[in-house]
């Protein structure tokens, strides 16, 4: 009997646990993805007034680049528009955003070409950024507007092809379900819609004057992070020397499969009617990787312009310590000189690969 | 850790589980103890010791006061030794700031040379909390109320029990050793109910205390800047905040510790229905206000030895009842302010009521409207940053008139109205028990549906508990 009493106690407590766990479930996701539905994108720092600007302008621009602070703070539209003209570029928009994802950026190539259909013809995107390893990163509200279900695939795609060991990518994927729980769980979304921040921090304001260029140098009389990293940089001048050595030790981890994601974006974009070319941007503390990265799509895709500028021994001058504002950004007069050199590469890129395919005819 | 954290969820599963597969009543105790320090140790290890110190001073007082050990007069000077020690304790960390800034103050406006002379101490967490309950045990040791505790453990798991380190409610030694001498048994806890409580506990601090805060802080941050409506919903709004805050953390803590087989006795029980402030301090804070009465105000002499007597200790004890919360001059005119309202219903009641008509149901709603607005005009001093901004506050709040032209959003209003509505609600209804009797089916699926929907109003970034500070 008392056998009896404990089996349906414990049936009792099982049952109530799972029907507690599956209405808190049920109602949580439901919720979440009722208010992601009906609740406008969060305010983002560059990357709002930069789609908002984009969004207002697009018949101004045949040409954008897409990125993370490499493409922010390296081309100057202008520069890259004096040397590039002859190949059919005459307007460019940055589109570089600090901190990009691969996940992101999927997002931003879907917007730029719907909104840039039929005036956009040139598209040059950047690598994104891995996918964050920093739970906090994983729940902020950036973060939590690019857990949308539609881009599941696309953070996985970004986490499994980065060049990293398997024990690293295993934890980004965590950090990625983490994030993506903590979405689901729908936690804060109607505390933001129903009692939203009685005076909200204004966001930094941002400047278009160049088309969606910033210069480092210029953000730094203002950023106490961007003032420490120059500073750090300055301060540390035999770092240069030893981060240029990086060059000479690359690291192929995983490179084949991470160059098969960015020609499947390329792909993508040309499949969108829209010319695709990819930029490896000079960055000091990537010398051992996106070279190789960027030579493997050379290999892969052979039909788009690859920019490899990370290479010091093709691109020495642009490895001038003077030209850096730290260890990954050049400063103003890097980025004039990149992005004179870049439109350079571009044109002659474009005009090698129509007189191929000229011969080929 | 919070109670409104996913840390403390699964804390306290691993806790729960582990609490109720041991058998022995010590080996559940000493996991408890373990837990507790754990819980306080994430806030901050490095008071550990000084909760252990403490918990060992409180223990041997204990031994050294219990009637049938000692005579008389050791007992007293035991007593009055661990008295001492704990609010020394209590002076040194929470109040030497205050004093020495106040003297140092004095000395310059008086003309009198004086150095500034302050310590860099960070507040222990919950140090206001476990000293009062030291003193507790101490003193109704003393009084033979409950016997002395040979073992450390039963005295340290009384003083750090994680359910009320650090906020409460102040547990009386006479309701909680009697609890821990027999084994607590599953088929006494009433699970229904203390997940019903914990789940409003929830709604009442991450739903609405955290999400109210924000208007508050721009209120109280800068009040010239609003209308007088919106500044007196900004007061008003903070009277919800922090009675959903506090009495959200009770309730939460009274579930936890229900879960474990223990009682906590209710710290709250509608108090803004009250129609006069000896109402209110029987309804708010009951832990806080029943341990001044009987470790305060009763050793003071009551009401025993006359009516002059009788007001100064009752002001005595609400000042120093304000200072408990806090060492600043704001809060030691909000301890005044209630004790002002005490003496003046006392002389009001003993003078003028027998002799104006009591206005049937009128009468009461009129008390309570008072009350509630005495009870405010008192929460701008508690919550002002300084005195001279609660005297700005305090003139838009009695005199209706402002020069700021900002507005509080139309949802603020809304809400004032919804909560005291709701509190009205809840206190005739008494949810949990209704809560308490539905079907297990029903229940478990309503409560993972009202959690889900609560979470979705859970602000993100969390606020602690105010009476964390304390």
């Amino acid at each position: 009997m008392a056998m009896l009493k404990i089996g349906r106690k414990t049936r009792s407590a099982v049952l109530a646990t799972s029907l507690f766990v599956l209405s808190l479930a049920t109602t949580a996701v439901a919720a979440s993805l009722y208010f992601r539905k009906t609740s406008p994108p969060p305010q983002m720092l560059v990357l709002s007034p930069k789609l908002a600007h984009y969004r207002a302008h697009a018949d101004q621009y045949d040409t954008v680049l897409i990125g993370t602070s490499r493409t922010q703070f390296h081309i100057i539209p202008d520069a890259f528009e004096s040397t590039a003209r002859a190949c059919g570029v005459s307007n460019v928009y940055n589109f570089g955003v600090f901190g990009l994802t691969g996940a992101e950026q999927d997002w931003l190539i879907d917007q730029v070409t719907t909104i840039g259909k039929g005036r956009l013809h040139t598209l040059i995107i950047e690598e994104p950024l891995p996918e964050t390893r920093a739970a906090a990163d994983a729940i902020n509200d950036r973060a939590r507007f690019f857990q949308d279900p539609a881009l599941y695939r696309a953070h996985l795609d970004s986490v499994w092809s980065y060049s990293e060991s398997a024990a690293k990518r295993v934890f980004r994927t965590g950090v990625f379900a983490y994030g993506t729980a903590f979405d689901l769980s729908g936690i804060g979304r109607a505390a933001s819609r129903f009692f939203p921040e009685p005076a909200p921090e204004p966001l930094r304001a941002f400047s278009m004057r160049e088309d969606g260029f910033e210069a480092l140098d210029d953000l730094e009389k203002t950023t106490a992070d961007i003032k420490a990293r120059n500073d750090a940089f300055r301060a540390d001048v035999k770092g240069f020397e030893t981060t240029l050595a990086l060059y000479a030790a690359p690291d192929d981890t995983n490179t084949d499969r991470r160059a098969a994601y960015i020609a499947a974006k390329l792909e993508a974009i040309n499949a969108r009617g829209v010319r695709a070319a990819y930029f490896v941007s000079p960055d000091l503390k990537e010398l051992n990787r996106t070279p190789v990265v960027g030579e493997r799509v050379r290999d892969i895709s052979p039909k788009f312009s690859v920019l490899n500028f990370n290479r010091p021994d093709q691109h020495g001058e642009l490895f001038q310590r003077e030209l850096w504002a730290d260890f990954s950004h050049l400063n103003r007069a890097g980025a004039a000189k990149l992005s004179v050199k870049a439109g350079e590469e571009f044109c002659a890129l474009e005009r090698a690969r129509e007189d191929n395919r000229l011969a080929v005819r | 850790m919070l109670f409104v954290e996913l840390r403390f969820f699964a804390f306290f599963a691993a806790v729960f589980a582990a609490y109720w597969l041991l058998k022995s009543n010590a080996w559940r105790k000493a996991m408890l103890v373990a837990a507790s320090y754990l819980f306080y140790g994430v806030w901050d290890w490095r008071f550990l010791g000084l909760i252990l110190l403490v918990t060992f001073v409180c223990w041997a007082v204990g031994r050294a006061v219990d009637p049938d050990h000692a005579n008389e007069k050791q007992r007293k000077a035991a007593l009055t030794a661990g008295v001492v020690f704990s609010l020394a304790l209590l002076g040194v960390f929470k109040y030497f700031n205050f004093f020495a800034d106040s003297f140092v103050d004095f000395a310059k406006f008086a003309g009198l040379p004086a150095n500034d002379v302050t310590l860099n101490l960070i507040l222990p967490v919950g140090i206001s909390f476990y000293t009062f309950q030291a003193i507790s045990y101490m003193v109704d040791v003393y009084r033979g109320q409950i016997a002395a505790k040979r073992s450390m453990l039963d005295v340290t798991f009384y003083i750090a029990f994680f359910p009320q380190l650090v906020a409460g409610p102040i547990v009386r030694a006479a309701d909680f050793i009697p609890q821990m001498d027999a084994v607590r048994r599953w088929a006494d806890v009433n699970v229904r109910w203390c997940l019903a409580l914990f789940l409003i506990g929830f709604i009442k601090k991450a739903c609405l205390s955290d999400n109210i805060a924000p208007y508050v802080d721009v209120i109280f941050s800068d009040p010239s800047a609003y209308t007088a409506a919106s500044v007196i919903a900004g007061v008003f709004l903070y009277g919800v905040q922090i009675y959903c805050d506090f009495s959200g953390y009770s309730d939460m803590a009274i579930a936890t510790a229900g879960l474990l087989g223990y009682k906590f006795l209710a710290n709250f029980d509608a108090p803004y229905l009250s129609t006069n402030i000896q109402e209110f301090w029987r309804r708010w804070h009951i832990s806080l206000s029943s341990w001044l009465r009987d470790y305060l105000y009763i050793p003071l002499g009551g009401n025993r030895n006359g009516a002059v007597r009788r007001d100064f200790n009752l002001m005595t004890t609400m000042i120093l009842g304000g200072l408990w919360h806090g060492a600043s001059w704001t809060f030691v005119i909000w301890g005044a302010l209630h004790g002002s309202a005490l003496i003046i219903e006392r002389t009001w009641n003993k003078l003028v009521a027998r002799r104006v008509p009591k206005f049937g149901v009128l009468g009461p709603l009129l008390g309570m409207a008072v009350t509630l607005w005495w009870v405010h005009l008192a929460w701008i001093f508690f919550r002002a940053a300084d005195v001279a901004s609660a005297l700005s506050i305090m003139r838009t709040y009695v005199t209706f008139a402002s020069d700021g032209t900002a507005q509080l959003p139309i949802q603020a209003f809304a809400l004032l109205a919804c909560l005291l509505l709701a509190h009205w609600i809840g206190h005739r209804m008494k949810a949990t028990e209704i809560l308490s009797r539905v079907p297990t089916p029903v229940f478990a699926s309503g409560l993972g549906t009202a959690f889900a929907v609560a979470i979705a109003f859970v602000p993100t970034g969390y606020r602690p508990f105010i009476y964390f500070q304390f």
